[in-house]
């Protein structure tokens, strides 16, 4: 199955290197595919634990602490690194 | 009591069909905002606000402007470098609306202190550098019971989520450590204004009672990528801040 992958927030220029779309085993779970991106970033880099992630817009919490989600084909995998500013 | 002859004029091209009734407009002159801080995203909102009628605006900032502020906070100008911004920026805001009465305290306010003005207000709009201050004002308006809009930015991009707490997620459900703060965050002042002037939109609407705001959501602007998208949060049921609502 292929998910779509959408980074953004934090640092966002660090992750332009990952693929749109990531190809995975059916019935994958969402720590797969955050492991299978984690091994995709640069050497050394990793996604901060305060990542929010949303799997086709529904928030499931961050990279730290998440429920455990299934994976459908077609779903959007959204890694937003939180931002503040001011 | 009824909007005056003049000000159905000031307001006359947001008043009508599709935007504001008569009865909403005097909604938001009976309202009261409270906005921290004002630079890159509360500065364009409190201006916002302001130039839609909300009765009553609060902002809340400390320090002198310096240049550098200058690429994103529009109530400041090159003669307030080196002053004061709160009362510079209050100033400014009352010439751009003489129906709307402008507070100001000239620090970024403490728990107490926060607490005290949430009280006092109908919403508050977050808009701070660090995540403590955000999680201070989230839990301000939760124990005052209004509504929050947190605003943030960084670099082309930003994010806006709009929390009623007890019903909706609110920012400690999101974020239930602080993420890292930095300090001299890389950002263009085009995505401060809008992220800010979408904030003071979903406080017109809440205030005034008008439209559907986005309660429970977060609205993530990637002006890098040129992508929009809406995220719906989950409420944490173990949460500090809200979860006993
Ligand atoms: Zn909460």
């Amino acid at each position: 199955m292929k998910i779509r992958v959408v980074t953004m927030g934090r640092h966002y220029h660090e992750t332009e290197g990952l693929p749109e779309f990531l190809e995975l085993q059916e019935a994958a779970s969402l720590d797969d595919a955050i492991d299978r991106l984690g091994e995709l970033l640069s050497p050394g880099a990793s996604f901060p634990g305060s990542c929010l992630i949303a799997v086709s817009g529904k928030h499931v919490g961050t990279i730290a602490s998440h429920s455990a989600v299934s994976l459908g084909d077609g779903d959007e995998l959204m890694l937003l690194a939180p931002v503040a500013g001011g | 009591m009824n909007l005056s002859p003049a000000e159905q004029e000031r307001y006359s091209r947001q008043l009508g069909a599709g935007v504001l009734s008569e009865e909403a407009q005097l909604n938001l002159r009976r309202s009261t905002a409270l906005v921290t801080r004002v630079g890159g995203m509360g500065g364009p909102a409190a201006l916002m606000l302001t130039m839609a009628g909300v009765g009553r605006v609060i902002i809340a900032h400390g320090g002198d402007l310096i240049s550098p502020d200058l690429n994103r906070q529009v109530l400041g100008s090159e003669a307030v470098i080196d002053r004061p911004r709160a009362p510079h920026f209050a100033d400014y805001l009352r010439s751009m609306n003489r129906f709307v009465e402008v507070d100001y305290v000239d620090h970024e306010p403490s728990d107490s202190e926060a607490l005290e003005l949430a009280c006092k207000s109908n919403i508050v709009l977050s808009c701070p550098p660090t995540f403590e201050e955000r999680l201070r004002l989230n839990r301000a308006a939760t124990k005052a019971g209004v509504p929050l809009i947190d605003a943030a930015q960084w670099g082309m991009t930003g994010t806006m989520m709009v929390v009623r707490a007890g019903l909706t997620a609110c920012l400690q459900c999101v974020y239930p450590q602080p993420p890292p703060f930095e300090e001299f965050f890389p950002v263009v002042g085009a995505i401060s204004s809008a992220i800010g002037s979408l904030a003071a939109l979903e406080a017109i609407k809440i205030l005034s009672g008008t439209g559907n705001p986005l309660f429970g959501k977060m609205l993530t602007y990637d002006g890098f990528q040129g992508r929009v998208t809406t995220m719906e949060l989950t409420r944490t049921e173990a949460c500090p801040c809200c979860g006993g609502l």
